[in-house]
C-alpha cells in the first residue's frame, strides 16, 4: 500500500535519543549483575570449598563477564542465608508463571528456618492460585460478553526476591510478586529476622521505644525536599496522604548501609505514576 | 544455554534503534518508549530460559517489547496521554516531511490496538506474516485478516481526510 510507505518514512525519521545506547547496555549489564548474585546464593549451597571451587571455576569459563564483575560480589562471609530454593516456569492457556523462591538455610535454628520457608511457601502458593481464579474468572468474562478466546491473554505472575541486608545475626529480604492481566499489580513481602534468637523484627526492636517519632518526622521531612520538585507529587493528608505510620509493624526493610527503609506501596501515599515509595531512615 | 543469551544480547545491541522507534510508535513520549526498551531487555534477559531456539530471538523479543508497549498504554490511557503532540521535535527534519505523510502516520494511532500492532511489524518492521504471528501470538490467517482490516480503515480515514 503506498501510504504506508509515505508513512514509513516518517517512522524511519523517528528521532532515536543519545541516551538509548547507555541505556541498553545498562539493562543488560545489570542483568548479568544479578545473574552473579543469584549464583552466590546457590553457592553457598555447596558443602565443600572443593564442590564451590568446581563451580566457581565453570562459571568463569562459561561467562566471560563474571570475571569483570567479581569484585562487586559480596565476601562469602557476609552473605546472607537466603538461597533460591526452587526456581520454576509454568505456561498453560490461563497463566505465565515464573518463580524464583528463596529460603533460609545455615542458620543453625531448624526450627525457625522451617516456619519461615513454610510461611514462605504457602504464600506464595497462594498467591499463584488466587491470580489463576483471577485469571479464570477474567476468561469467563471475556467469552460471557461476546468475545473469543483470542482476546484472552494469559495472565502473567512473577514472583522473585531481592536479599537487602544480611549479616550473622539479621538477614532482611523481599518477596516481590507482579501480576498483570488487565493491569499490572505488585505486591511486597518483607522479611526482617534476628537469627540470633529467630524473631522478626518489628521497627520498635530496631529504633527503639521512640520508633514512631524517629520514622514520622524523617518522612515528613523527606516527603517535603521531594515536592521541592514538581515531577513528585503526594497526597495531603486530608487525601489520604502520609499523617505518620500506624505502628511498628510498618512494611519496612534494611538496606546495605544497615538503616531501616519504609516503603510504601504504589498508591498509598502519592499517585500511581510515582510508584512505590520508599524512605530511608538515617540514624 | 549461555549461546542463546549470546545471541540475544548481540540482536538487543544491533537492533536497538528499531525497539526504540517501535515502542515510540505506540506511546510517542520519548521517555517512556526509553522505558519500554529498557523494561523489555530485562524482562527478556530475566525469561531467557524460555527461549528455546535462536531462530526465535526476534519474535520472541518482539513479543515482549509489544506487550510492554501495550501495557505502557493501558496504564497511561486514563490520562489521555496517547494524544499525538511535539512530532516536530520527536522526528528529525519534520519541515522536509510532506504533511500528507505525517496524517497518513498519525492515522495509524487511531487503528486498535491489535491492528496497529500488525502494520507496524508488517510495513514499518518490514516482517514476515509468519514471524508477526509468533510475535503477536496469534495465527497467521488472523495476522492476514487483521492487516487487511487495517489497510480498509486505513483508506477510509484517509479519504475521509481528503473531503
Amino acid at each position: 500500500m503506498e501510504e504506508l510507505k509515505k508513512a514509513k518514512m516518517v517512522y524511519d525519521s523517528i528521532n532515536v535519543p543519545n541516551e538509548l545506547n547507555y541505556v541498553v547496555h545498562r539493562s543488560i549489564a545489570k542483568q548479568k549483575k544479578n545473574k552473579n548474585r543469584i549464583f552466590y546464593y546457590f553457592k553457598i549451597l555447596a558443602t565443600t570449598t572443593v564442590a564451590s571451587f568446581v563451580l566457581f571455576v565453570v562459571t568463569v569459563n562459561s561467562n566471560s563477564t563474571f570475571a569483570s564483575s567479581i569484585s562487586e560480589v559480596p565476601i562469602i562471609g557476609d552473605i546472607a542465608r537466603i538461597f533460591t530454593i526452587k526456581e520454576y516456569q509454568e505456561e498453560d492457556e490461563l497463566k505465565l508463571v515464573n518463580v524464583k523462591m528463596p529460603a533460609l538455610e545455615n542458620t543453625g535454628n531448624t526450627e525457625l528456618e522451617n516456619r519461615i520457608n513454610y510461611e514462605i511457601l504457602t504464600k506464595i502458593n497462594e498467591k499463584i492460585e488466587e491470580a489463576e481464579k483471577r485469571a479464570e474468572e477474567y476468561r469467563d468474562a471475556v467469552i460471557q460478553t461476546g468475545g473469543s478466546l483470542e482476546d484472552f491473554h494469559p495472565i502473567n505472575i512473577e514472583v522473585n526476591y531481592e536479599v537487602k541486608y544480611s549479616t550473622n545475626e539479621i538477614v532482611s529480604f523481599v518477596i516481590n510478586k507482579f501480576e498483570t492481566l488487565a493491569s499490572a499489580y505488585n505486591e511486597q513481602d518483607f522479611y526482617n529476622i534476628d537469627i540470633t534468637n529467630g524473631k522478626e523484627l518489628n521497627l520498635r526492636d530496631v529504633l527503639g521505644p521512640d520508633y514512631k517519632q524517629i520514622v514520622d518526622s524523617s518522612i515528613k521531612k523527606q516527603i517535603e525536599e521531594r515536592e521541592k520538585n514538581s515531577d513528585n507529587t503526594y497526597f495531603d493528608v486530608s487525601d489520604g496522604g502520609f499523617d505518620g505510620i500506624e505502628d511498628e509493624y510498618q512494611n519496612f526493610y534494611i538496606n546495605e548501609s544497615g538503616n531501616v527503609v519504609i516503603v510504601f506501596q504504589k498508591y498509598e501515599i502519592a499517585p500511581g505514576y510515582m510508584g512505590i515509595q520508599e524512605f530511608e531512615i538515617q540514624q | 544455554m549461555q549461546d542463546v543469551r549470546c545471541v540475544l544480547i548481540e540482536y538487543i545491541k544491533e537492533n536497538q534503534e528499531k525497539m526504540y522507534k517501535t515502542a515510540f510508535t505506540y506511546v510517542h513520549d520519548r521517555d517512556e518508549a526509553l522505558d519500554i526498551v529498557q523494561e523489555s531487555i530485562a524482562k527478556a534477559l530475566q525469561n531467557i530460559n524460555k527461549l528455546k531456539y535462536e531462530e526465535y530471538v526476534k519474535t520472541w523479543f518482539y513479543r515482549i517489547l509489544i506487550n510492554e508497549s501495550l501495557q505502557h498504554i493501558k496504564k497511561n490511557k486514563r490520562n489521555n496521554l496517547y494524544e499525538i503532540e511535539n512530532l516536530e521535535n520527536e522526528i528529525a527534519d519534520y519541515s522536509e516531511i510532506p504533511i500528507e505523510n505525517i496524517e497518513i502516520y498519525k492515522c495509524i494511532n487511531r487503528l486498535n490496538e491489535k491492528i496497529r500492532t500488525v502494520i507496524i511489524l508488517r510495513f514499518f518492521e518490514d516482517m514476515k506474516i509468519e514471524e508477526i504471528a509468533y510475535s503477536t501470538r496469534t495465527n497467521e490467517n488472523t495476522v492476514k485478516s487483521r492487516l487487511y482490516k487495517g489497510i480498509q480503515e486505513l483508506k477510509k480515514m484517509i479519504e475521509g481526510g481528503k473531503n
